[in-house]
């Protein structure tokens, strides 16, 4: 179970459980009766990769693609692709074997380069140490479903019957009021939520719901606002 | 270009251009690039474990394996449900006129998980509808891009700047009492993007 420190509007704060809300299962794909296993296979090797056959061929690259199969090594194609690591290699080709070093390029919305700068790691900070906290900022549930695309929902639970009532309190006074409330991460708790190093960073919006001693408190996350791009 | 997404509302059609609507064409985007020792940019490949082959990107390709190993064409496969029963096949809902209902409960949109938006450009909009979006409300529609054996969930929502549909696939929660107990783990985030944070707070 993961844990998150949570902080109330009191400066009250607990540690809980986050969960993630599945979506609902939708349907698969196969052939009806039939046990079918999906596999990830050698379509070409190196020598037969279209950079590698264009040099080697020129010009009569498609009379040779009619002539015979070049793309194709009969000792490896088709060969199932299992467990693989990951390797970096050189401008050259050749696998490194040193620590390549990080550069952040930074692009605009017109796709061209901005600024380029040596990369620096950006620790998550959602966890069991530092508390999120609520900021000020209230959305009337009818409002921030017009102004954020929320990709993912994390359910708050309890761990305890303290934690119960700390939350459930939460969630009634967000659902009494029909109100988001937007939380914050980092010193001053004002700072996107980041839930793993160097991970994308969201804003978060804390909504509640009762039935009587029943609650939910779902963290909605969003990295897009709904905005056009001419308004932008 | 792609067919208008069409909806009515009491009988009433409005059309709508769409076009995806992606962080990077709202706020650019940022990229990490691992660079070799002599400052050139490395590409990301992999090497199976037993170490024999170096797999370098355009090289695999995947699909679907029956029992004895005989590859099966994606033309022949088909959609099923959750007891191994084929599911009809869906066309795609754009061009087609898809009936709204609402307005919903903001509660229901925000149980969507939200897999893809569409900025709209109104293009024949009826009055009542715009109404009603700009004052926040918003509508439920039947979404199918390409044709399939599932259609998604869509809602049609507005605000100042515009008209946006939400397309996703509903999320469950469980209701927790004071004896529930919690289980399951966050699975970890596939947060593997890095592009800019938001800059409107």
């Amino acid at each position: 179970m993961r844990k998150i420190h949570l902080m109330n509007e009191a400066a009250r704060n607990a540690q809980v459980v986050m969960e993630p809300v599945r979506k609902q299962d939708g349907p698969t794909t196969g052939l009806p009766g039939k046990k079918l296993a999906f596999k990830r296979y050698v379509a070409t090797t190196e020598t037969g990769l279209h950079a590698r056959l264009a040099q080697q061929h020129g010009d009569a690259l498609a009379q040779a693609l009619m002539d015979g199969d070049p793309e194709i090594d009969r000792e490896l194609v088709g060969r199932e692709v299992g467990d693989t690591q990951t390797v970096f290699l050189s401008g050259g080709g050749e696998v490194l074997h040193a620590s390549p070093s990080l550069v952040e390029v930074i692009f605009g919305t017109d796709g061209k380069e901005r600024e380029r700068k040596p990369a620096e790691d950006v620790p998550a900070n959602t966890n069991e140490d530092a508390p999120i906290r609520w900021t000020k900022m209230r959305l009337k549930r009818g409002e921030v479903i017009g102004k954020f695309a929320f990709c993912r929902t994390i359910q708050l639970k309890h761990v305890d019957g303290l934690s119960y009532d700390f939350l459930h309190a939460m969630a009634k006074e967000l659902a009494d009021k029909d109100e988001v409330a937007r939380l914050g991460a980092g010193a001053k708790g004002r700072d996107p939520l980041i839930f793993q190093d160097n991970g994308a960073r969201y804003q978060a919006f804390l909504e509640g719901r009762v039935d009587g001693p029943k609650y939910k408190l779902l963290l909605h996350l969003s990295n897009l606002e709904l905005r056009t791009i001419a308004a932008g | 270009m792609a067919k208008p997404i069409i909806v009515t509302l009491g009988g009433v059609e409005s059309r709508f251009d769409h076009e995806k609507l992606d962080r990077a064409k709202l706020y650019g985007k940022r990229q990490r690039q691992v660079l070799d020792p002599g400052g050139q940019r490395c590409e990301k490949a992999e090497l199976t474990r037993d170490g024999t082959l170096l797999v370098r990107s355009g090289m695999t390709a995947q699909g679907y394996f029956d029992e004895g190993g005989a590859w099966v064409p994606s033309s022949k496969l088909v959609g099923l449900d959750a007891k191994g029963q084929p599911l009809p096949a869906i066309g795609s809902t754009l061009g087609e006129p898809q009936t709204l209902s609402g307005p919903v409960d903001p509660i229901e949109v925000l149980d969507l998980a939200v897999r893809s938006v569409y900025a709209l450009n109104a293009d024949g909009l009826d009055p009542k509808l715009e109404a009603e979006l700009r004052a926040g409300k918003a509508y439920k529609f039947t979404f199918c891009y390409r044709g399939g054996y599932e259609a998604e969930t869509a809602y049609l929502v507005g605000n100042a700047t515009g008209f946006f549909a939400l397309v996703g696939t509903p999320a469950s929660s469980e209701w927790c009492e004071l004896q529930t107990v919690a289980t399951d783990a966050l699975a970890d985030a596939d947060d593997d993007d890095d592009e800019l944070d938001f800059e409107m707070f």
